[in-house]
């Protein structure tokens, strides 16, 4: 490994970056400095700020406070264009591909404009370029067909291109195989060797603990310290990127009765992102589900509603689910709570009260007529019961905040009696400390009135507190399950960031082996 | 192949033929139809709508509408009847010209502002510009008043043997707006914003520059069109016509994406030349334009249906077997 020493120049530096996207704070104060030749890690677990602080490097995103040097160059705000001119190329996590465009036209965009051939020279140019790179791509197809680890590549191609003297790859190795994992470490260690200063981005640990010279560590967007990456292990870096010692008041687990039956079982399920995917979730159970984000969570949580499509079987009570719209769950009493509140699951400029029966209209009418009576007392009692705290029923759900908002979609299960599985996607993101705790309580209460839930979580501690059983998703699989007696906040961690997780993929050939 | 893919040229292509079919049956049919004076009638008929539908391709082009083009035009026409007015000729109407050029200007930036830097959807925050040049044409001329020079009306409209000059260079102009389109970067770049307007910036794309270009251009082209309506109507008048969906509808049947990002000018100029023809043959077989109106409307929603066959048949298919995208992505799955 080339290590430089401190002698070589600083070629990025950001300094006292702080940023907030709306009331949530993203990045507070961070510093973080990248010399020449140096392969410098960025690691934090999900949201703590990691792409932020390279979308502000680059310039697409521009900081509240603090200023980022290219090399010599000090700006408060540069624009994507003139931070490649300084020298600094970055592959995007989501990437920046057009997919209707072709993959040499891609290339042909992200190219500066002293390397740009003629137009009409644009495919030729483009293949040779992707030759340089072995990469066995057609610069004629559209890049929408592309595969993701093309994608992958493709986006890490772009970045070079330019030949800078800064290199950020933000994740680059999510949807690469372990081949090509290695080919990119290869090529990433040629540049460091060429002086290249490279800024690693990944949440796998051992992966960055096996290319980095310098570690730093974010924790909900707060810079805590750099280290040299020989000085540190993976337990080191988890206590570094986790280390709250908040004590949370997580609901009783109750005792489940031994043979509850399996409610939800889901078999051979595939879909975009994910798959093939076994579960099955008993009634009162809660399981969690795990892992980086981009791994195929999303989409199994929103398949198995039917707000996504899929191949294989999900049953619900042995009744197998009509998943091809979100009607035929819903009918079998399969709840999702959205990640997406504002724009999925409730009506901005609707009241509490609209938003809580909107689902069971029907049953607090007569006659194609509401009750607005009975409506009003099923919601105070809901009200009251979830401690949602409105001025009144009447108020629109957009006044509230992210926590009332997310207990308002809760009502929806509870005015059901026919809800057997609730879906939760993130349940508790944006939502503030105390609300947090009575979300946790109507979920822990709906188990155990014998509901089967998932929730999918970005965060190790709710579901280290919150759920019976958690299952950790990588590239679309399931590649870990932690059972409740062995659920902790690190034991999760771990799992994501690989290191028992990269030993099951290894053994995932004997798939009877149990976690 | 120009456009590259098929499917970029099968507007272009059904136009053609289109424009071909009608005019043959309508040359059987009616002897007038094949005269010089009708066919130059045509072609300057077409003009307006030429014009304007080219502007509407560059809006369409970043993914924008501008529906307040019509009464631009109208407005232009309203403007011109005081500074072109009968009473001047020569190189007089030149600074009255230049006015009208300088209204399409200023609305044009108008637009960008509120679309760009206000951020308010391009279809309303367009339909109040519409709202207020509506307004401005009336409070100028609160009736049809005021004839315009016959000077303008004679040089806008001089023709060579069938073919006014003016078709002549608005068919050059789509050509080289279309090479331009396809065969250069800003071209490019210009579709890549209208495809994906977060990945182009990301690329270091002036993305905000371009969709302010477009609105500009689109404006500027719809005072140009102004010109020929006030060379037809010849009149102050302050009644606004159907241009804004017109040139809608022209894009899109020259293959325009009402999503951005995809379009062609010649294809525009084809369809607005087609729309026209269908208007003038009407007339010459004594039927109602009632019926025009509901052909024209059947014949759009055919050819988009036609331009987005392929997706329209996934979609089916997906949508039957349950698939999703399922084959595209297996390649991937993930090794381990």
């Amino acid at each position: 490994m080339s290590n430089p020493g401190p002698a070589s120049p600083v070629v990025l530096s950001l300094r006292g970056v702080s940023k907030a996207f709306g009331a949530v704070q993203a990045l507070r104060e961070v510093s973080v400095d990248c010399r020449a030749g140096e392969i410098h890690a960025l690691v934090g677990e999900n949201g703590s700020g990691k792409s932020t602080l390279l979308g502000i490097a680059s310039g697409f995103l521009t900081p509240d406070e603090g200023t980022v040097v290219v090399g010599e160059t000090e700006r408060r705000r540069v624009s994507p264009a003139e931070s490649r001119a300084l020298g600094l190329g970055i592959a995007y996590q989501t990437y920046s591909h057009v997919l209707h465009l072709t993959v040499a036209e891609n290339l042909y965009l992200a190219a500066p404009s002293d390397l740009r051939p003629t137009y009409g020279r644009m495919t030729g140019w483009a293949a040779e370029r992707l030759g340089e790179f072995d990469l066995d791509i057609s610069p004629t197809a559209p890049a929408g067909t592309l595969s993701l680890a093309e994608r992958q590549l493709l986006e890490v191609v772009k970045a070079l291109l330019a030949e800078p003297k800064v290199l950020l790859l933000d994740e680059p190795t999510t949807a690469l195989g372990p081949e090509d994992v290695d080919r990119l470490h290869a090529l990433v260690h040629e540049r460091s060797r060429a002086g290249v200063g490279i800024v690693y981005v990944s949440h796998r640990l051992p992966e960055v603990l096996g290319i980095a010279d310098r570690i730093s560590v974010l924790r909900d967007g707060v810079g805590q310290g750099t280290f040299e990456a020989a000085s540190m292990s993976e337990e080191s870096l988890v206590a570094l990127m986790i280390g709250r010692p908040l004590q949370l008041a997580f609901p009783q687990r109750h005792e489940r009765e031994a043979g509850r039956e399996v409610l939800l079982a889901v078999s051979g399920l595939r879909g975009d992102r994910f798959g093939p995917i076994d579960l099955e979730v008993a009634s009162g159970e809660i399981v969690g589900i795990a892992g980086a984000e981009g791994n195929g969570q999303v989409q199994f949580l929103r398949a198995l509603a039917g707000a996504e499509r899929a191949t294989g079987t999900a049953t619900c009570d042995g009744k197998e689910l009509d998943s091809s719209s979100p009607l035929g769950p819903l009918r079998a009493g399969v709840v999702l709570l959205s990640g997406d509140r504002a724009s999925e699951s409730l009506f901005p400029v609707l009241s509490v009260r609209a938003n809580a029966t909107i689902q069971v209209l029907r049953r607090l009418g007569r006659l194609g007529f509401l009750n607005r009576r009975r409506e009003r007392r099923t919601v105070d009692g809901l009200v009251k019961r979830l401690s949602i705290r409105t001025a009144s029923i009447e108020q629109p759900v957009q006044t509230l905040s992210g926590g009332n908002q997310q207990k308002v979609s809760l009502t929806r299960p509870f005015q059901r009696g026919d809800v057997r599985v609730i879906l939760a996607e993130e349940p508790t993101q944006g939502v503030d400390v105390a609300s947090r705790f009575d979300i946790y309580g109507a979920l822990r209460e709906k188990a155990k009135e014998g509901v089967a839930t998932i929730v999918k979580s970005s965060d190790p501690l709710e579901l280290a507190g919150l759920c019976d059983r958690v299952v950790v998703m990588s590239r679309g699989q399931i590649v870990d399950e932690i059972p409740g007696d062995e659920l902790g906040e690190r034991r999760i961690v771990e799992a994501i960031v690989g290191s028992r997780a990269s030993a099951r993929e290894q053994a995932a050939e004997s798939p009877e082996e149990s976690a | 192949m120009r456009l590259g893919r098929f499917s970029g040229a099968l507007p272009l292509v059904l136009m053609t033929l289109l424009i071909v079919a009608v005019g043959a049956f309508a040359t059987v049919r009616q002897d007038a139809f094949l005269t010089s004076f009708n066919l130059n009638n045509l072609l300057l008929l077409t003009m307006p709508l030429a014009l304007v539908s080219l502007g509407q391709t560059c809006a369409l082009l970043v993914g924008g509408f501008d529906v307040s083009v019509a009464a631009l035009m109208t407005f232009c026409v309203v403007v011109a009847s005081y500074t072109m007015s009968f009473e001047t000729s020569g190189w007089a109407l030149l600074p009255g010209g230049l006015v009208l050029i300088a209204v399409g200007l200023a609305t044009g930036i108008f637009n960008a502002v509120i679309v760009r830097v206000l951020k308010l959807p391009s279809i309303i925050a367009t339909l109040g510009t519409f709202s207020i040049l509506e307004g401005a044409s009336l409070l100028l001329r609160d009736h049809p008043e005021g004839p315009i020079s016959s000077d303008v009306i004679n040089g806008l409209t001089k023709s060579v043997s069938f073919v006014p000059i003016a078709f002549v260079a608005v068919v050059v102009l789509a050509v080289l707006a279309d090479v331009w389109l396809y065969r250069t970067r800003t071209g490019l770049a210009m579709r890549a914003v209208g495809l994906d307007e977060t990945s182009s910036r990301r690329l270091g794309m002036a993305t905000g520059r371009m969709v302010i270009l477009a609105f500009v251009l689109c404006s500027l082209m719809a005072s140009l069109a102004g010109f020929y309506l006030a060379a037809q109507v010849q009149i102050g008048s302050p009644l606004i016509g159907n241009y804004g969906l017109e040139s809608i509808a022209a894009a899109v049947l020259g293959g325009a994406a009402l999503s951005g990002g995809k379009g062609s000018f010649v294809g525009t100029l084809l369809a607005a030349l087609f729309l026209s023809l269908f208007d003038n043959v009407l007339p010459l077989f004594h039927q109602p334009t009632e019926y025009s109106e509901i052909t024209i409307g059947v014949l759009i929603l055919l050819a988009l249906v036609l331009y987005q066959s392929p997706e329209l048949l996934a979609r089916l298919r997906t949508s039957r077997g349950g698939v999703g995208r399922l084959p595209a992505e297996q390649g991937e799955a993930p090794a381990g």
